[in-house]
């Protein structure tokens, strides 16, 4: 993060001005994302009982049961909701495809140069080490954000592939039953171990703060862009500026075109 | 695993004709298809030399064991020892027909039913238990070979017939990690192990033990790296002090 040195005046200005960061669809499928994750991860990880496998406490394993009516009610409020997850997931993918999951794809989640140098740069300065050099400017995710985005990505396809295989059992080979359970739990654990992060950068970490309540209105500060996301926030002055050289150009046509209909009417 | 009652079959090998009117009472009884049986009848083969021969024929089905491999290794939970009964059950609505068990069972008394996509196997026909009846197999035998009833109650059927039995044996067998399976189903007079056919070693599918050796340890210390990463900074940002990012 570079902090560059402006005047005062300017550095108000800069915190003053919103800049729009996340449309509206991106803001509701995060949090109906949350939402489902809330309810799938804690059941998921209740249904798992296995003594060998030895993955959740007895307690949640038997409170879970009693909570939902025994192993097969659980298991069915599971998949449910799973279903539901993968089905309003699926739909917005689909309606957003060409204003936004093209344009995402191609232009936010492919690392660049800068990227990998900013993950050679950040875990070192993290430790403690490399603290005078400067971190390479970022696009409006960062390259850490960018491997989470890949963790997501792949472990959510993880996920449902391997939930819908074990849904839909009667269809399904047994061997590819018995697989999709551990490829399910891995999918799940490598978001997991993204997300503790991802939960403590976004709602905790102070320097994030801006981060997490653009999550609500969408919209970060000047400042708060220029600092973090360096790339992003010129890209935004360069289309602010066209914008207003294109409006000037069409004001000017206008009143021009006004002048010439009716000439001399002042 | 000590339950209330323990029931298991104690079957009289000395009467046993194979004839297998059990097999088709049990099929009957819980709707089992005709591709598939929960309960078998082994053959022996013939021994000792003419004119004193003689053959042994061994009915079987579910040990529901003590200590039951299968419900180790099912993930849901789906299979179970029932704890009033002490009978082995799978709850067919949470079953997904992995087949975990079915590899893990060292009697291989499970099998899985790929039209319903569940493991079936013998339920001790609990549901005619619960109306006091003897399941299907047991009620049916001419030869009154198969019996039933509750092991910790001296008085039943079975623990009698236990009790008055000149030879008795069990199945007994010795898990990998050095406990017993346990079996409640015990065989007397007559020689049920020569040749020993049963038990088998629990097989492990390479999906459950990839997953137990490879894939959870990997997981585990990922999310407790990163898990510590953030406690590390959470304590960190917590002793320090927050400031106002931006001055």
């Amino acid at each position: 993060m570079s902090h560059p040195i402006l005047p005062l005046a300017e550095r108000r200005r800069l915190r003053e001005k919103q800049i729009k960061k996340h449309q509206l669809a991106n803001l509701l499928t995060h949090w109906f994302n949350v939402a489902m994750w809330l309810m799938l991860l804690p059941t998921g990880i209740a249904i798992i009982s296995s003594p060998r496998l030895a993955l959740s406490p007895a307690i949640m394993q038997e409170m879970f049961r009693n909570l939902f009516g025994g192993t097969a009610n659980l298991i069915r409020f599971h998949y449910s909701v799973g279903l539901f997850w993968i089905f309003v997931l699926a739909f917005n993918v689909l309606i957003g495809f060409r204003k936004y999951f093209i344009p995402f794809s191609r232009e936010r989640l492919l690392l660049t140069r800068d990227d990998i140098d900013w993950l050679k740069i950040k875990p070192m300065q993290m430790l403690g080490l490399m603290k005078d050099k400067p971190l390479p400017p970022q696009d409006a995710y960062n390259a850490g954000q960018k491997l989470y985005m890949y963790a997501v990505i792949l472990g959510t396809l993880g996920i449902m592939v391997s939930g819908v295989v074990m849904t839909f059992h009667t269809v399904f080979p047994p061997a590819l039953i018995q697989w999709a359970q551990p490829v399910h739990w891995v999918s799940v654990g490598a978001v997991v171990a993204g997300l503790i992060i991802h939960v403590y950068m976004g709602a905790v970490f102070p320097e994030e703060k801006e981060a997490f309540f653009s999550m609500f209105s969408g919209k970060v500060s000047a400042w708060y862009a220029r600092a973090h996301h360096e790339k992003w926030y010129w890209e935004k002055v360069r289309e602010e500026l066209e914008w207003e050289e294109k409006v000037t150009v069409e004001v000017e046509a206008e009143a021009r075109a006004h002048e010439a209909a009716a000439p001399g009417a002042d | 695993m000590a339950t209330k009652k323990r029931y298991g079959f104690v079957i009289d090998v000395s009467r046993c004709i194979d004839c297998r009117a059990c097999l088709v009472a049990c099929s009957v009884e819980n709707q089992v298809g005709m591709k598939y049986t929960r309960i078998w009848v082994r053959d022996l083969g013939v021994k000792g030399d003419y004119p004193h021969l003689e053959r042994t024929f061994v009915p079987y089905n579910c040990m529901h064991c003590d200590n039951p491999p299968c419900t180790q290794v099912c993930v849901s939970g789906a299979t179970y020892k029932d704890a009033d009964t002490g009978l082995v059950l799978v709850d067919q609505e949470a079953c997904i027909g992995c087949g975990y068990c079915v590899d893990a069972c060292p009697y291989s008394a499970r099998y899985l039913d790929r039209e319903r996509g569940v493991v079936d196997k013998c339920t001790g026909c609990i549901q005619r238990l619960q109306v006091n009846q003897q399941p299907a197999c047991v009620a049916t035998c001419v030869g009154r070979a198969r019996m039933f009833g509750d092991l910790n109650d001296p008085n039943s059927e079975a623990s009698l017939a236990l009790k008055n039995a000149d030879t008795v044996q069990r199945l007994d067998y010795e898990l990998p990690d050095g406990t017993h399976t346990g079996p409640n189903v015990y065989f007397i007079n007559g020689e049920v192990m020569d040749p020993a056919v049963l038990p088998r070693e629990p097989k492990y599918t390479t999906a459950e033990t990839a997953w137990r050796r490879l894939l959870i340890p990997a997981v585990v210390a990922g999310i407790g790296l990163s898990f510590l990463g953030q406690a590390t900074f959470f304590t960190k940002q917590l002793l320090e002090g927050e400031k106002e990012f931006e001055e």
